[in-house]
């Protein structure tokens, strides 16, 4: 009876999706207090990552080819999260200076919602950039062989995805697919709701 | 005979000499950027029809500041851009400038570029040959 009891609870039990290219965590991971501002002036802090999902990358606005080539991308899946029937709301989009030396918020409020007028453009002081980052597997430093004037920033490349609960719970590495991470979003959402 | 002799060294110089330009250079691309970039990239294909590598040393550009060859490298997941002094392409082979790969890079643009503008560059070879490329400004290179 008892082992019926366990194998109903176990079949019952949603399996976590297998994802196309994201790597799910085996346990969301909550993400503690941060002080950043966004590209409005307004603060963004832990507050603005619960009761939504969001998806966070890191980068400056002074990087040519990585930066606008994965923001472009989670504009398209935002454009394809759109057209999705169903879907009551779409996640955020938080593009998280690592470079707050020269990305002012003036600079982030021309660079970020180029690429979807909903995308928030995010930067704080080293500590509370720090603070966010290394929570969230995060790697980002001065290129060594940087120009002062001219510097590079060599950083992490991965799409980060935090849930409603503003825990990290999946991380998507380069090279970045809309399609991809379109489909990956819904079935961990899903799986999500299906937990609760 | 002296003549003729001569005539066919200069046959086989010039020959020599037009398989070393046979770079073919296509689908030239600049990435429009946001308003204000102080960064922006351009990428094109460097197809080498020729029998000997040929090594892209220079890139110049009246649209900008300057141009810096650069490869995007990730390891263990950290993007890093590597200044390349030079790009090579084999003999009979082709190297991609490419999102997340070589690329140019170009600081200070002259003015904002948008999609449908166009971008003279001029690419310098190590033999001292220079090559005109006109690449398209676009939002999705």
């Amino acid at each position: 009876m008892l082992l019926a009891v366990v194998l109903l609870a176990a079949c019952s039990r949603p399996e976590p999706p297998q994802l196309r290219l994201g790597t799910l965590l085996p346990s969301a991971k909550p993400v503690t207090e941060f002080q950043l501002t966004d590209h409005h002036g307004q603060p963004f802090t832990l507050e603005n990552l619960k009761d939504n999902w969001t998806f966070a990358f890191f980068g400056y606005t002074h990087c040519p080819d990585v930066c606008p080539t994965s923001m472009s991308i989670l504009a398209q899946v935002q454009r394809k999260l759109e057209q999705q029937d169903g879907l009551d709301r779409l996640p955020q989009v938080v593009f998280v200076s690592v470079d707050p030396e020269r990305d002012s918020t003036a600079l982030l409020s021309q660079f970020v919602p180029y690429f979807h007028p909903d995308f928030i453009g995010a930067r704080g002081d080293t500590h509370n950039t720090l603070k966010l980052s290394r929570q969230l597997g995060i790697l980002y430093g001065k290129a060594e062989d940087s120009a002062a004037d001219n510097y590079l920033v060599d950083h992490s490349a991965a799409i980060i995805l935090l849930d409603p609960d503003a825990a990290l719970r999946a991380v998507f590495g380069i090279p970045h697919d809309a399609d991809l991470i379109a489909s990956d979003f819904l079935a961990i959402k899903a799986y999500y709701e299906a937990i609760q | 005979m002296k003549r003729t002799f001569l005539a066919l060294i200069l046959y086989a110089w010039s020959l020599a000499a037009t398989a070393d330009a046979a770079l073919q250079v296509e689908n030239a691309r600049v990435r429009e950027a946001p308003p204000n970039a102080h960064m922006m990239a351009a990428y094109m294909t460097l197809n080498n029809t020729g029998s000997s590598d040929v090594v892209l040393t220079r890139v110049d550009s009246p649209a900008f500041g300057h141009v810096m060859l650069h490869k995007t490298e990730v390891i263990d997941g950290v993007a890093r851009m590597i200044h390349q002094d030079d790009i090579v392409v084999p003999a009979k082979g082709v190297v991609e400038l490419k999102p997340g790969s070589f690329h140019l890079m170009m600081p200070a643009p002259q003015k904002r570029l948008v999609e449908g503008d166009r971008v003279d560059f001029i690419l310098t070879l190590s033999n001292g040959d220079t090559i005109r490329v006109q690449a398209d400004v676009r939002k999705k290179p």
